[in-house]
């Protein structure tokens, strides 16, 4: 039997803005998680760094400690790697004011 | 002179007792053609986001869409007691609105049909909204149903797109409701984008629902939102007749008289289809799930 490994879409258009995040996913049967985001249209203001957050719950969030730079320019992708994170992930960034970015998320998980 | 050749209620005897024998298979009453067998615990079986249309920009996918998300592999794990697991592995397919009321979500499988003859869809499922009150949470789910999406074939005179649903409504507006309900309207097919080829309706509006007559229903809910229990159903439809044939849910066995699919004219690329759909509403500002622990769907040919 190949490993199971699965594309999941968590965030498709959407624009972050102010303490913005994912919806919480569980991945607990992954061994690792490769998170892309991709800013579908120009970014306006600056743009934060964005972290991977991990729960006991799905629903109190601590941070990882990966980080990453949000894309500054339409099309532009970040990426991020993960591989201890129990079962629950989602990604999150805080947007100064008048700052925003419409985000295509996609979370590629592999056993 | 005797006849080596089994008789068909011999065969059907030991198709019976080959599915009698098999743990997984034995808590199913399959017709004897198995389309699909889905046991969570080897991935999502083809279950997926089921993404609304869209033209050149995603802008132009209907709000009701957009708001879906990917499902995922859950050992349906609570703060308080960990993990519940399934009824024969650790995993169930979860799919889980956005934490508003109204939200929904929806997983879909799509297939298409090689016999226009009865299919039957049955599913291991319980729900729950998120746990994030100390309290029963009874009427925090709003409904969680399913749904085919069927279109005749090509050579079919008069083809139609038909789309049986039936939802257990669960609560609605705070009122704790229990019952099973239909729809045999979607809202308007609207252009999306200029080009003529893609159309869009959504079919999950909060319009139209219709009781099933003698669909009141008390499931097993548990006593605190993170003790769940799992529930079987049994749907019946007939793709000759593009009719529901039965529904039973747990030890109940519902009239179908009365129920009634969406029915549209047939669209332009969708012949033969076979889609089904799982899908869960919140009914306050939490995350309903909708979990399930396997799926059955089986044809008479």
């Amino acid at each position: 039997m190949l490993p199971e490994n699965i594309t999941l879409v968590v965030g498709r258009n959407e624009c972050w803005s102010g303490r913005a995040a994912t919806e919480p996913f569980e991945a607990g049967w992954a061994r690792e998680a490769v998170i892309f985001v991709r800013a579908l249209k120009e970014p306006k203001g600056e743009q934060p760094m964005a972290r991977v957050e991990i729960s006991p719950d799905g629903m109190r969030w601590v941070a990882e400690g990966t980080e990453f730079r949000m894309p500054s320019h339409e099309d532009g992708i970040a990426v991020l790697r993960v591989k201890h994170f129990g079962n629950w992930l989602r990604v999150a960034a805080d947007y100064p004011p008048g700052a925003e970015c419409t985000v295509l998320v996609t979370v590629h998980l592999k056993a | 002179m005797t006849s080596n050749v089994p008789t068909n209620d011999l065969i059907e005897a030991m198709r019976l007792a080959l599915l009698r024998a098999d743990p997984k298979l034995s808590r199913f009453d399959p017709l004897p053609r198995i389309i699909s067998h889905d046991c969570f615990s080897s991935g999502h079986c083809g279950w997926s986001q089921l993404v609304g249309n869209y033209e050149n920009n995603l802008d132009t996918m209907l709000p009701g869409y957009a708001q879906h998300t990917s499902a995922m592999l859950s050992t349906l794990p609570h703060w308080d007691s960990g993990s519940h697991g399934g009824m024969g592995s650790s995993y169930a397919l979860k799919i889980a609105t956005r934490p508003r009321k109204g939200a929904q979500n929806v997983a879909i499988k799509r297939h298409t049909f090689r016999h226009r003859g009865t299919i039957r869809f049955e599913v291991y499922f319980t729900f729950k909204p998120e746990a994030t009150e100390l309290n029963l949470s009874e009427t925090d789910v709003r409904s969680v149903g399913f749904l085919f999406d069927l279109q005749s074939g090509d050579q079919d005179d008069g083809g139609q797109r038909v789309m049986p649903h039936l939802r257990f409504l669960n609560a609605l507006d705070g009122q704790h409701v229990q019952k099973w309900q239909f729809k045999r309207r979607t809202t308007e097919l609207k252009p999306i984008g200029d080009s003529d080829k893609t159309l869009s309706h959504y079919h999950l509006a909060a319009e139209d629902w219709e009781d099933l007559p003698g669909g009141a229903q008390r499931l097993c809910y548990n006593e605190i939102p993170t003790k769940i229990n799992w529930t079987y159903l049994a749907f019946d439809f007939d793709l000759a007749e593009m009719k529901a044939l039965s529904f039973r849910c747990n030890d109940r066995t519902f009239d179908m008289s009365a129920f009634e699919p969406i029915r549209m004219p047939a669209m332009k690329n969708l012949w033969c289809m076979l889609n089904f759909g799982l899908f869960a509403e919140a009914d306050s500002d939490k995350r309903a799930f909708l979990y399930v622990d396997s799926v059955c769907i089986s044809g008479d040919f």
